[in-house]
């Protein structure tokens, strides 16, 4: 079976505190999926998305807070304008957008960080390994 | 496995990496010797180790040692979430001797042993974040901490018992506090209560003393009645908005007296009573309330109020006629007209048509209550009661034309001093009100009455004077006129024979009989031709004058007619007869006297310019009939042809006005009423009156008439919805129509309707929802000696500044009228535990005796625990305190009333200092205990002995069977749900919620009153159910915590701030529109953004905005996070 590489770049203050939320409630899901840091989804800099993918991702998962929730006030809404345009953006390198998500998860919502976290794998294994012209530059 | 890293010119990093086996929990799953061999193989890496708990002391030496004695750069460790350890983890780092932020810790507990089922997988995970945590920190570099000012100022948000002890031990200590409350006073929920478990404590005795404390400590500022709209800012140095709801009673005035309320005719349900009492619209919670001031209730205008075209306050007349105050409510209404009760006959009342009571069972007859009002105050005051002003003024104006629109301009006019001079062309006053209205709706002498009030100010008055020139006012010295003449032309019909003798226009007939001509008209046949409410007056009177026959002829269907239903019904029910769709179109005589008219039938065709449907004759539908008078109401017009030079009219012949200003083409000429309007209703009249008088005061003065608008309300109509749902509404009938009988009326101008007797009317006003609450009748502004009363309090906004927040905003019981099965809000006698605590105490509705809502006293009551807790449909939580006040309730009622008690339980939940012996004593004291959830609360008797009982229906888990329990009161013990607005609470202040909507601590055992946002602390209900000591203690902790805070002054903070480098920077200024803190700069001399450390947060915002790549994130460079995400992709 297809085990895809996920990243995902959760905020500081809902989306990663739910996903530690999921660990104390010993919440199982898709060892696929791992998480890096950062203080807010709004940091998310287009070149880290195309990094990603660069380097060997097979799907990318944006957590921040609901829109109105932000800690940074309204970080989460330059991270959705940025990701309509990075929907396109990644496109452009034949890179189906549905390998990149954007979610909203609050602090109390581990369930959906389990939940994200299972159906996007999924959803990445049914997509298969990004097949790109002139293949992938990886880098070791 | 990727190449050894050289940073330039600090040679080759060597790497520590501590992988932790947090006992079980990381190393049941994750195998950590073999994550401990891989990371032993990455490059960089010097020392891999494992330990049992690397947060231990002897874990952290380990690390501490390899610092010194392998001389380590960096350090990786790899345990639990950095939530919770990386503070930790730094501090061992740097007393081993090397800068904090040369480690990175990768977590492989909550990110993988605990999320991760298989062993295999978790352990290749670990790898992974390992690896890319090694790879991570290699780019890290050193880092100082910055500081930050603490100021010392503490805002705690609710007053409950929380909010105030957690003030008063910061107070206490020197500090200031802002206690804001959204409620007119503290103690929340607490207040309420009779007494506390399980010591029996009288609550008011151990709450109220703090309560005081609070109110005289002079390092608390106590902001009640307000609530907190805006917080900006961070930890040290919050801002927030409050806004101070109006009290309408100014605080530093009042001294609580009370006569206010006393004398407030408005009762309302009362809120802190759990609406089992009542208390007025003026009013004080309870009587130890803090701060010990008064508050006035409104909520707005009522619709009766807001839709009165004269601004005429019903409300307020039928709230004091309500508590018998009828001279008052005379002359409240007399502040907005003087035709009081011409209007309590005549007026077709569109207030009624807004009544609330109107969704119910029938609208309040507030008109026939003004009528009553004022026939009471002229049989008592047959002349008004005051003269001229006090104060008289220099300029003249004229009125022209005595109506409802000239009476009451001049009224107003003459109040403020002006000298005012009418002039009428009939021999008496009073418009269309005189000549139009026939004595069976308004009586001559009621009318003069009404007069009076606006003559006995000094009002001159010439009848038998038409004006015929505007300027031979002006040369008399009127320095402004107001043209108020109304509409006394009467179209024609233009059709043969309409100048034939007996052929008349409506006006006249009407006229004539005002003024005593009373034609004899016995045995005649009638026709009026019309279908507006001078069709149906004349035809009502011609018929009083003795008719055989009268007809009404309407060319339209009845759906189109002008006139109104109720005319229209009492007319019919005289026996008059209305013909719809039908004209005249021919009149035919003999002698030059009419003799026969010739009449066609029309059909409605497509719709005209009016929107109704246009009639169109039926050819060959004509008929001949005999008749000996026809009246013509077809339509009133203006007589405005005389002025038609000198200002600008309309096509109908109405003048044209600004109708803000109701001024005309000539500045000193103001016109209003029906002259303006074209045929309207009286209220329309007097409105315009009024608007008339307000911007003619103006004009004399001098003043812009366009610097200001006209208003009658002061604020928003309420919404009848929110009124519906919030009142406790008792049914009562409406009051029937009261007239004279048919046969006793028609043959002579008698009043047709009945004036209401003192006790109709009172019913009547009793049945008035006080829609806005307070009613605007002022009887409170003028007992009050204080002078504590403000109407036109507005909204105040408080700015305040704090170093340090407390929100102890509490909960709200649950709606047990969500479990339909228990018969919340059908049966009277079911109760919520809140409301019992109000029955049994001695302050309550019923000063502690159990009378239940059908007036008896129970014998045997039922008390349901768990009421929408432990339940899945509503809240799976256990609300942790209803088994200890079930108890309690148990006692107090078992006390009061000696009832039998059942209480019905899943489990008793009674941990506790003294809960488990309290719970024993009730045992002791024969209350039952039933174990069981409750299935139906029902009063289906089944047996002689149920009859009249609800019954409790349940299955006995005990005895394996179900029961039947029939008591006389139900009593259910409701959860404690978060407040219905804490989800917005939570947005203000960046809070986090559990599931359930509690706030979300910051960690539940280790940080339980602080939140994920610095600087806030939670303590009490907010944070999850708990009793009083429990609410007391986490107060106290969070006073501790913000004064540990504040005490110390500065906060730490995180070193992840943005930095520019100005050597990349093009000046594009994408940033500056990016920060949300305005953190960044322009320098316009080096044409580059820079960025202010101090302002800056460190979301990183702009790292990812910057196009040229300029801008960087400390402790989250791209270059680390880059070299991160290689990590977890590239390794395993």
């Amino acid at each position: 079976m297809f085990e895809p590489k996920i990243v995902a770049f959760f905020c500081n203050w809902c989306t990663y505190t739910a996903a530690d939320l999921a660990g104390v409630s010993r919440m199982k899901y898709s060892p696929n999926v791992r998480i890096i840091r950062v203080m807010c989804s709004g940091r998310i800099d287009p070149e880290l998305i195309v990094k990603a993918f660069e380097k060997g991702a097979d799907g990318v998962i944006i957590g921040g807070c609901h829109p109105g929730d932000c800690h940074y006030q309204n970080g989460n809404h330059k991270t959705l304008r940025r990701y309509k345009l990075l929907k396109g953006l990644v496109e452009q390198f034949d890179i189906e957008w549905e390998r990149l998500r954007l979610e909203w998860i609050s602090a109390s919502e581990g369930e959906k960080v389990q939940r994200v976290s299972n159906e996007f794998t999924e959803q990445i294994r049914v997509l298969g390994p990004i097949q790109m012209k002139g293949g992938r530059v990886v880098h070791g | 496995m990727g190449e050894i890293i050289e940073l330039k010119g600090k040679g080759v990093p060597k790497v520590g990496v501590y992988i932790c086996h947090c006992g079980f929990n990381i190393a049941s799953k994750v195998r950590v010797d073999e994550v401990v061999d891989f990371a032993a193989t990455l490059p960089n890496v010097v020392v891999a180790r494992s330990n049992k708990y690397t947060c231990s002391d002897p874990g952290q030496e380990v690390i501490r040692k390899d610092i010194k004695e392998m001389g380590l750069d960096r350090v990786v460790v790899a345990s639990c979430t950095p939530l919770l350890h990386e503070h930790t983890f730094r501090k061992t780092v740097e007393t081993g001797g090397l800068n904090p932020f040369l480690f990175h810790m990768v977590n492989i507990r909550e990110d993988v042993s605990w999320v991760t089922d298989d062993g295999d997988r978790a352990t290749e995970k670990a790898k992974a974040l390992v690896a890319a945590g090694v790879r991570r920190v290699l780019y890290q570099k050193p880092l100082e901490k910055r500081r930050a000012a603490i100021k010392s100022d503490v805002l705690i948000i609710g007053g409950g018992i929380g909010g105030i002890t957690a003030a008063l031990d910061i107070a206490d200590s020197g500090k200031k506090v802002t206690l804001v409350e959204r409620e007119p006073t503290i103690g929340g929920v607490m207040a309420k209560f009779d007494k506390t478990f399980p010591t029996l404590d009288c609550a008011a005795c151990i709450l109220t003393p703090k309560m005081t404390a609070v109110a005289s400590h002079p390092n608390i500022k106590l902001l009640t009645f307000s609530e907190v709209k805006d917080v900006s800012g961070y930890i040290g140095d919050f801002r927030a908005s409050i806004v101070k709801k109006p009290r309408r009673v100014i605080e530093s005035k009042c001294t609580g007296c009370g006569e206010c309320a006393n004398v407030c005719p408005v009762y309302m349900p009362n809120a802190f009573d759990e609406n089992l009492g009542m208390r007025k619209a003026t009013y004080k919670p309870f009587a130890q309330a803090v701060p010990n001031v008064h508050t006035i209730e409104k909520t707005g205008t009522s619709p009766c109020t807001y839709t009165c075209p004269a601004g005429i306050n019903a409300h307020g007349y039928v709230a004091l006629a309500s508590a018998g105050k009828y001279d008052e409510a005379f002359n409240l209404i007399l502040e907005s007209t003087p035709l009081v009760a011409t209007l309590g006959r005549a007026c077709y009342a569109p207030c009624e048509e807004e009544c609330t009571r109107g969704e119910l069972e029938g609208t309040v007859r507030i008109r026939r209550l003004k009528r009553f009002i004022a026939d009471r105050y002229y049989e008592n005051h047959p002349e008004p009661e005051y003269g001229p002003p006090d104060k008289e003024l220099d300029k003249k104006v004229a009125i022209v034309g005595s109506g409802p629109a000239g009476l009451t301009a001049a009224y107003f006019l003459r109040k403020m001093g002006y000298q005012v001079t009418i002039f009428e062309k009939e021999p008496r006053p009073g418009g269309m009100l005189r000549v139009g209205i026939p004595e069976y709706r308004l009586p001559n002498d009621v009318l003069d009455r009404d007069i009076k009030n606006v003559l006995a100010l000094g009002v001159g008055i010439q009848t038998y004077t038409e004006v015929k020139s505007l300027d031979d006012l002006r040369k008399k010295g009127f320095d402004a006129i107001f043209l108020a003449t109304g509409t006394h032309g009467v179209r024609k019909m233009d059709i043969e024979g309409e100048n034939l003798s007996g052929v008349v226009n409506c006006m006249e007939f009407l006229t004539s009989i005002n003024y005593g001509k009373k034609t004899d008209l016995t045995g005649k046949t009638i026709l009026v031709v019309g279908g507006g409410n001078a069709a149906l007056d004349s035809a009502r009177a011609a018929l009083r004058l003795g008719a055989r026959k009268v007809t009404i002829q309407y060319r339209r269907s009845r759906a189109e007619m002008p006139a109104f239903p109720e005319e229209i019904d009492a007319a019919e029910k005289e026996g008059i007869t209305i013909s719809y769709l039908t004209t005249p179109v021919k009149f035919e005589g003999e002698g030059g006297k009419l003799k026969y008219v010739q009449s066609v039938q029309m059909q409605l065709g497509e719709p005209d310019d009016t929107g109704r449907r246009k009639p169109i004759p039926i050819p060959g539908s004509e008929s001949i009939a005999n008749i000996d008078m026809a009246i013509i109401a077809i339509g009133l017009m203006p007589t405005t042809s005389p002025w038609a030079e000198q200002l600008n009219l309309n096509r109908d012949g109405t003048i044209q006005v600004d109708p803000e200003t109701l001024q005309t083409s000539l500045p000193h000429v103001f016109a209003g009423g029906d002259v303006v309007l074209g045929p309207s209703i009286i209220v329309n009249a007097i409105g315009q009156g009024r608007r008339a008088a307000h911007y003619i005061d103006k004009y004399l003065k001098g003043e812009d008439l366009k610097a200001t608008t006209f208003v009658f309300r002061s604020a928003d109509m309420v919404s009848k919805h929110d009124v519906l749902t919030r009142s406790i509404i008792t049914h009562a009938m409406s009051l029937p129509k009261k007239e004279l009988p048919v046969d006793e009326r028609i043959t002579n101008f008698k009043e047709v309707e009945i004036a209401l007797t003192e006790e109709e009317a009172l019913k009547d006003t009793k049945r008035c929802l006080n829609c806005s609450v307070c009613s605007d009748c002022h009887l409170c502004k003028t007992i009050c000696s204080a002078e504590a009363i403000d109407y036109g309090m507005k909204e105040e906004v408080i700015d305040v500044e704090a170093g340090v927040i407390i929100v102890t905003t509490g909960f709200k019981p649950f709606d047990p009228k969500r479990i339909s099965a228990y018969g919340y809000g059908r049966f009277p006698n079911v109760y919520t535990s809140l409301e019992v605590e109000r029955l049994v105490n001695s302050s309550g509705p019923t000063q502690g005796e159990v009378i239940l809502r059908d007036g008896r006293k129970p014998e045997r009551i039922g008390i349901i625990h768990c009421v929408g807790s432990r339940d899945k449909e509503y809240n799976q939580y256990c609300s942790k305190v209803c088994c200890m006040y079930s108890l309690k309730l148990a006692h107090l009622l078992k006390e009061r009333t000696g009832a039998d008690i059942y209480n019905f339980y899943i489990d008793m939940r009674t941990p506790g200092k003294g809960y488990e012996e309290f719970y024993h004593k009730l045992l002791e004291e024969g209350v039952h205990f039933v174990r069981g959830r409750v299935g139906e609360v029902t009063d289906w008797a089944v047996t002689a002995k149920e009859e009249g009982k609800l019954i409790i229906r349940v299955e006995d888990t005990l005895l394996g069977m179900v029961r039947r329990i029939p008591v006389d009161m139900v009593v259910l013990s409701v959860a404690l749900e978060p407040q219905k607005d804490a989800d917005d609470v939570r947005r203000l202040l960046n809070l986090s919620c559990s599931s359930e909507g509690f706030f979300l601590e910051r960690h539940p055992k280790l940080a339980p009153v602080a939140t994920f946002t610095d600087g806030i602390y939670i303590a009490g209900a907010c944070q999850g159910p708990k009793d009083i000591p429990e609410t007391v203690a986490q107060a106290s902790a969070a006073a501790a915590q913000a004064l540990s805070l504040v005490d110390r002054g500065y906060v730490e903070l995180e070193p992840n701030t943005a930095y520019i480098n100005s050597e990349l920077c093009s000046g594009c200024h994408v940033c500056i529109a990016i920060c949300p803190y305005g953190a960044i700069t322009y320098n316009s001399e080096k044409k580059v953004a820079e960025s202010n450390e101090v302002l800056c947060k460190g979301c990183g915002s702009c790292v990812a905005a910057c196009p040229s790549g300029a801008i960087d994130q400390h402790l989250f460079e791209n270059e680390q996070i880059i070299n991160e995400l290689e990590g977890v992709l590239s390794y395993v």
